[in-house]
């Protein structure tokens, strides 16, 4: 299979204006719509790395490529990259210097020279994506940390880059916005879009990312999926890191022999599994999955109404907003497949509405997951009526 | 968190009336108030202003009253001033201290209350403006009356970054009064010196952070303007040309009038 590298970056150093070294070294490529988290501790280098890839940083040895294209340090070649390569910062208040959520998601498309019209557009429809559709006048510091982050995200987006890199996404942020800016960004992903993050929470980090490039000092330390990297308990000492969660119980379930596999889950899930392999006895509940775009409140109302024993979860930010203006109560917000899926084990059903066409990836994983574990569960795709 | 005036201007009953109109119409009530030559139509601002800012904008009497107070305690003491030093006619007040003829005279007094009234006529008209119109349609407004660009992405700049500053400012205040900083006077002036020196430092670094936050995005000399906000309706603008013309008439026919 060919694979088109759309970041490749080939012997790169740099060193600060004083001569310390920061980066030493590194050779990385990536493929087009993967979803890359650079984990290591503070001072590893991971944010001068990704300023690097959008040619803020320019390397002192080595050369980073885009597309197949060495980059280029004039101004036209540069706003050209930058463009393709989005960068979202630690601290939103970096990143929103405009007086209004509208001037600031429109700086990027105004600066591109597009027409007044079609800065609008893409406002509006950047806005929406990201669910603040009706925020336009307000200024940033009346916004929450989450709202920050997807006002910062969304003028990312009115740019429509190829790649987007989001320096430590969920830092300063409470679980439920974090969880679902890392959910936006894996429905951004489904969409095409190259993810690079950067962060020190390995959790997310092994849930969220297809690959950890592991960072320490500068260097390039070890580069895999996620169990490779995260089963290495030496390795993750020597780079100030812990094993998370799920890899610490499965390692300490499996030394008792309780569990037995080769590889670590992924996730709760994947765990739950491990230890129940075929304790199924009961019948198994089904999973509904409902496309709400376009659906008006009084619909989902009656349709609610009439699946009252489900377990109701929304995907996507257009069906969370849906289901908040129907008042309706949520079991869940994020991790909603899994979390029904789980739920089907145990006998429950459950409804997912979904937004974005996000249905095919919905059925695809569940129908995924049904081959791979034996467990035969329904997912039932509720027809507009 | 802070309660500033700002927050009110977001958020108040005159929000989405159109700045345009509400800019004029506190503009033009201030000068009627400073043209005036009788403390009449000043009075006339300052009562009308007060009510329109309480029960049309909605902001809570006890808030306006206090920001009232401020540059109210000012006026007293220069009125005062102006009371004692001025003119001629017959003294209302004597106060002989150290043989020093200290005297009110009808001229100074009529003086310090016209200087009382348009202060507190100007500064009603003042805070109905900074009180309904936030800062955003203020800039609109600005570039609709051809002022050059760079000042208002300037000014609009650093509006941004007031707030990222008051709330830096008030977490180092914070981590200093914890350690006592503020024990004793000698001690707080050294905190209020490490103060202002850690923010200047912060407020360059923080420039640094922003010329690259703009970089990122192919910053190329342009900045958005908000769109225009609301048009005032032909209803509002007669409503407000009415009132202007009866604080004018007002101002013309009392011209002459004494409060003493």
């Amino acid at each position: 299979m060919a694979m088109t590298a759309i970041i490749e970056i080939r012997d790169l150093s740099y060193s600060y204006g004083d001569g310390t070294l920061a980066l030493k070294d590194i050779n990385i490529s990536l493929e087009e719509g993967c979803k890359v988290a650079l984990v290591g501790p503070n001072g590893a280098g991971k944010s001068t790395l990704m300023l690097m890839i959008n040619g803020i940083l320019r390397p002192t040895s080595g050369v980073v490529l885009f597309a197949g294209q060495p980059l280029q340090y004039d101004a036209a070649s540069l706003r050209a990259v930058r463009r393709a390569v989005g960068m979202v910062f630690q601290n939103s208040d970096d990143q929103l210097f405009a007086p209004t959520v509208y001037q600031d998601v429109a700086f990027g498309p105004t600066n591109l020279g597009y027409p007044a019209e079609k800065v609008k557009r893409y406002v509006g429809f950047a806005l929406q994506y990201v669910g603040l559709t009706g925020y336009e006048r307000r200024p940033p510091h009346h916004l929450s940390g989450g709202e920050k982050k997807r006002v910062a995200i969304a003028g990312i987006l009115a740019m429509e880059p190829q790649v987007m890199i989001l320096d430590e996404p969920t830092s300063n942020l409470d679980p439920a916005s974090s969880e679902e800016i890392m959910e936006m960004l894996d429905e951004l992903n489904q969409g095409g879009k190259t993810m690079i993050i950067s962060t020190h929470d390995v959790d997310l980090a092994y849930r969220w990312a297809d690959e950890i490039i592991l960072m320490k000092d500068g260097e390039l330390v070890r580069r895999g999926c996620g169990p490779d990297v995260f089963m290495d308990g030496n390795l993750l000492r020597e780079a100030r890191l812990k094993p998370p969660l799920v890899v610490d119980i499965y390692q300490e379930l499996a030394s008792r022999g309780i569990l037995s596999g080769s590889r670590p889950p992924r996730n709760i899930l994947e765990l739950c599994d491990l230890l129940q392999p075929e304790g199924r006895g009961r019948p198994l509940g089904k999973i509904y999955i409902w496309d709400v775009d376009g659906e008006d409140e009084v619909q989902v109302i009656s349709m609610i109404d009439r699946m009252e024993n489900c377990y109701k979860g929304a995907m996507g930010t257009g069906a969370k907003l849906l289901a908040e203006r129907c008042g309706i109560h949520l079991d869940f917000t994020y991790g909603v497949i899994d979390k029904c899926i789980l739920k089907a084990l145990i006998g429950k059903d459950s409804l997912i509405m979904t937004s974005g066409g996000m249905v095919e990836h919905t059925m695809k994983r569940i129908s995924d997951y049904s081959r791979e574990s034996g467990a035969d569960i329904e997912a039932v795709k509720i027809q507009r009526p | 968190m802070h309660n500033l005036l700002d927050d009110y201007a977001l958020d108040n009953g005159l929000r989405d009336a159109s700045p345009h109109l509400k800019l004029f119409l506190g503009l033009a009530s201030m000068i009627i108030c400073v043209s005036s030559s009788s403390p009449l139509a000043p009075l006339f601002v300052a009562l009308t202003m007060s009510l329109a800012t309480v029960l049309l904008a909605k902001i809570p009497g006890r808030i306006y009253s206090r920001l009232l107070l401020v540059p109210l305690s000012f006026a007293l003491l220069s009125a005062a001033v102006v009371a004692f030093m001025h003119g001629g006619g017959t003294p209302l007040i004597q106060l002989p201290l150290l043989g020093l003829d200290l005297a009110v005279r009808e001229e100074g007094a009529e003086l310090a209350l016209l200087l009382l009234a348009r202060t507190f006529g100007g500064m009603c008209s003042l805070y109905f403006i900074a009180l309904t119109t936030p800062m955003i349609e203020i800039f609109a407004t600005l570039r609709s009356l051809c002022i050059p660009s760079s000042i208002i992405e300037l000014s609009m700049m650093i509006y941004r970054y007031i707030f990222v500053f008051l709330d830096q400012a008030a977490r180092i205040h914070s981590a200093q009064v914890m350690r006592l900083g503020d024990a004793r006077a000698r001690s707080a002036i050294n905190s209020f010196a490490m103060l202002a020196s850690v923010l200047f430092l912060r407020s360059w670094e923080q420039g640094e952070r922003l010329v690259l936050a703009m970089d990122c995005r192919c910053y190329d000399g342009k900045l958005e303007m908000m769109e225009q906000a609301a048009k005032a309706t032909g209803r509002q603008m007669l409503a407000a040309a009415a009132y202007l013309a009866l604080a004018s008439t007002i101002a013309v026919l009392s011209r002459d009038a004494s409060l003493l």
